[in-house]
């Protein structure tokens, strides 16, 4: 489904959702619909990596608080845009059961400058580490199964772009 | 469903695997601060104890320990967050 499609049908720019994406036909999605304006669009994927130090990571379990996640994820791209000159952005974020390297997050920010859409991908993304309610649950190989915990370095980015003079 | 003496309470993650229980109907006859409603909860779940960094959000929206909570209001009670 083309994000034009999404938009008409009210789903936005935003989407949660189980299933895999294309980060490549998300990307000529977005263009398609900055054509002619943006001069640059900025791309993040982030996927499944090991996270704990003591065995290797067989999956990851993401749950969500639907609603909530989707208008708190929207007021971040609307964030951007207030703050820096970005035509449009796309966030697709998945939930439920994913396997070691698999897709998880997909952010793009376009704009008529690559400064733009540049410091608007990595706001976007920064903050919804801190802000948009999902949460992990990782299972080892060795069958151990816990809640990851919130990282304050995480806590620190996103604060940074509160507060850009503080260190 | 809430109305005007209750609040819908929702539980995420790690908070729901404590209390055993994803959503309830919480009796709020009179708006109480977030951190009155946490001792409450506490006396509640005693089993939430390690979870010493419990955040909130009312009506879907993040709120701090201050925030009034109304009856009718849906809250719910999470660890911060780990997208991304």
């Amino acid at each position: 489904m083309s994000v034009e499609t999404r938009a008409a049908q009210g789903q936005g720019r935003v989407l949660v959702q189980e299933a895999d994406f294309d980060a490549g036909a998300l990307l000529g999605e977005l263009r398609e619909r900055v054509a002619g304006k943006a001069g640059a669009i900025v791309s993040f994927t982030g996927y499944v990596r090991d996270y704990a130090d003591s065995a290797p990571t067989q999956s990851l379990y993401l749950e969500h608080y639907p609603g909530m996640c989707e208008r708190e994820i929207e007021a971040l791209c609307a964030g951007a845009q207030a703050r820096w000159n970005v035509q449009d952005c796309l966030v697709v974020h998945r939930v439920g059961e994913l396997r070691n390297s698999d897709q998880i997050v997909f952010v793009a920010a376009a704009s008529a400058h690559r400064g733009d859409a540049f410091r608007a991908c990595e706001y976007i993304i920064d903050a919804l580490k801190t802000r948009a309610p999902f949460w992990k649950r990782e299972t080892l190989a060795n069958g151990e199964r816990f809640w990851v915990q919130q990282k304050d370095a995480d806590a620190a980015k996103t604060a940074q772009w509160d507060n850009p003079t503080e260190t | 469903m809430a109305n005007g003496t209750t609040i819908n309470v929702l539980y995420f993650a790690q908070v729901a695997e404590l209390t055993r229980v994803r959503q309830e109907s919480w009796p709020l006859p009179a708006p109480i601060r977030g951190s009155d409603w946490l001792s409450e909860l506490q006396a509640r779940y005693p089993q939430l104890a390690p979870a010493t960094r419990l955040k909130l959000a009312v009506n879907q929206y993040h709120v701090t320990h201050d925030c009034l909570i109304q009856p009718g209001d849906e809250l719910a009670v999470f660890e911060p967050v780990t997208g991304g």
